[in-house]
């Protein structure tokens, strides 16, 4: 790669998921619309999951999600791929199986080569092969930023759907990524990421969450999310608000890309973090002598992050061996789902 | 004498970066540096303590003077490169790959003793061992009651990245037994061995 005309992030201003309109102005935008009413509507606006759920028959629903974001790497290719993963991501979060997709593309025609979208396209092609997802069609408009995503669908079983709420007391918490990726896109975007780093983000940005799905599928898990742009915490404050559950996290436990807490104490620290601090700030208490840094990565918005499993504790150490077996990049015991404080986390 | 830099309607992480830049040039005892959103306000005031100066944050209107004090009492900034070897980038990497619990054919217990004294003498490629990687029966070299445990340890200890094949220690029902190293998948591995230097396969 020569020159920053081929440097994506450079062109842009936000880069991924952290690029999310902050969640109080989303909350703002669609609080109280008269929103259509259909019984086949399982999970709608009014009760945000991962994805939308309509009921076909009894033993058939569609499950449907979009995602898309301005470029958080420089390669192209690189850059389809974790677009793709990312937006299959809500489908398996939800516990089901992706079938279709079709590109959503924001193309900056006047300084950028058409070849940079076709490399994009192909990045993207060549996870959704890996995915058994055929790609249907798209849409494209010339804009003055890049931006690529995908809209998904997919088949779930009515009765066997994931939600988020449904956190049961005593479970156990896991993790199938690793915590910093906003950070350390910021680090990209600067020029200061070095090449292991930047591979190893990429890597695990572009690697499908369906292996850790479908083999949770065979365990007791109560409740299943993905992390995404509101950050780790942002998402469990998800879980935890009207499941009439709290959550106890292990600092210790987490895991985190160890460059990221250095960048986070210098402060590239994207945007979306603070937002995500400002939004469900009031719903976590740390103890004292957590790391402030650690505090950032928790808020940090997530490029294709990693499952987050609620499973009954007798069942999650072999949970979490089967992920590992299978070559999960990491399945961290994070913390575990408790009844007192109710509905709030703890970091300690 | 205090430097002001401007940096209304820069969004993060571009402002931070204007003031790393200024202080790689010059070290003024004082500095401020103006902004006109929470991000880069908690960015910069971040950046500056960071960088051992004392910071005041002062709000008018919807702009942010972050004030940094003391400077010239503050270490030497760290460049680019400094950063870059922090985050692991620097000097040449030598990976091995152990790939069994023996060294060489023949004899098996000779190959044992063989792949301990290897083990052992790695530590002479100094700082330029970079990372061991386990995969296959060379897992067996980093549980309960290997002799090469505590090898293993001390090279740990001296700043070698150590990784162990997760699918290998299932596949040996070793996953519980583990005392030494990170579990790891084959992305990893295949990472690992793009981005070093050398590769040695045992």
């Amino acid at each position: 790669m020569t020159g920053d005309s081929t440097r994506l992030t450079r062109t842009v201003r936000g880069a991924g998921c952290a690029a999310k309109l902050a969640p109080g102005d989303l909350d703002r935008a669609l609080c109280g619309l008269d929103l259509p009413v259909d019984d086949n509507l399982l999970v709608g606006l009014e009760r945000a999951d991962d994805a939308g759920v309509y009921k076909i028959s009894d033993e058939l629903a569609l499950v449907q999600t979009l995602d898309f974001f301005p470029p958080m790497v420089d390669d192209p290719h690189a850059f389809g791929r974790i677009a793709a993963a990312n937006s299959l991501s809500d489908i398996y979060a939800m516990g089901g199986m992706p079938k279709t997709a079709m590109n959503i593309v924001a193309f900056p025609a006047k300084i950028m080569d058409i070849s940079v979208l076709r490399q994009i396209i192909e990045g993207a092609l060549s996870t959704l092969r890996g995915a058994g997802v055929v790609l249907v069609g798209g849409h494209t408009v010339d804009d003055s930023e890049l931006k690529f995503g995908l809209s998904v669908t997919g088949f779930i079983h009515p009765r066997r759907i994931l939600f988020k709420r449904k956190l049961r007391a005593g479970d156990r918490l896991l993790l199938t990524k690793p915590l910093g990726t906003g950070i350390v896109c910021t680090a990209i975007k600067a020029g200061l990421a070095g090449a292991e780093i930047t591979a190893r983000v990429t890597g695990n940005m572009a690697a499908l969450n369906r292996v850790a799905a479908e083999i949770m599928a065979d365990y007791p898990v109560s409740a299943c999310t993905d992390i995404t742009g509101f950050g780790f915490l942002g998402h469990l404050a998800e879980m935890v608000v009207d499941s009439g559950a709290g959550v106890r996290i292990n600092p210790a436990a987490l895991p985190l890309y160890p460059e990221a807490l250095e960048w986070a104490a210098m402060g590239l620290i994207p945007a979306g973090a603070y937002n995500n601090r400002n939004f469900r700030g009031e719903f976590v208490r740390f103890a004292p002598g957590v790391d402030p840094a650690v505090q950032d990565l928790l808020f940090d918005p997530q490029t294709s992050g990693g499952l987050l499993i609620a499973v009954a504790a007798d069942e999650a150490e072999r949970l979490r061996s089967a992920l590992l077996a299978a070559g999960v990049e990491t399945a961290a015991m994070v913390g575990e789902v408790v009844t007192e404080p109710r509905e709030r986390i703890v970091v300690e | 004498m205090t430097r002001e830099i401007n940096c209304l309607g820069l969004a993060c992480p571009a402002p931070v970066l204007q003031v790393k830049e200024m202080l790689e040039k010059e070290r003024p005892a004082a500095v401020t540096v103006v902004v006109d959103n929470e991000a880069a306000r908690e960015n910069v005031s971040r950046f500056l303590v960071h960088q051992g100066f004392q910071v005041t944050v002062a709000r008018a209107g919807g702009e942010f003077r972050v004030t940094g004090t003391g400077g010239d009492e503050a270490c030497e900034i760290m460049t680019d490169s400094e950063l870059v070897a922090v985050a692991g980038g620097g000097g040449k990497k030598i990976l091995v790959m152990v790939g069994t619990d023996k060294m060489g054919h023949g004899d098996d217990g000779l190959g044992t003793a063989l792949l301990i004294n290897f083990l052992k003498t790695l530590k002479e490629m100094g700082p330029e061992l970079w990372r061991l990687v386990f995969v296959n029966s060379g897992v067996k070299l980093c549980v309960q009651r290997a002799e090469a445990v505590e090898i293993l340890q001390e090279l740990a200890a001296a700043g070698v990245s150590i990784l162990v094949c997760g699918t290998c220690l299932n596949h040996f029902r070793l996953l519980d037994k583990k005392q030494v190293g990170e579990t790891t998948n084959m992305l990893d591995i295949v990472t690992s061995m793009q981005v070093a230097d050398s590769v040695i396969n045992i």
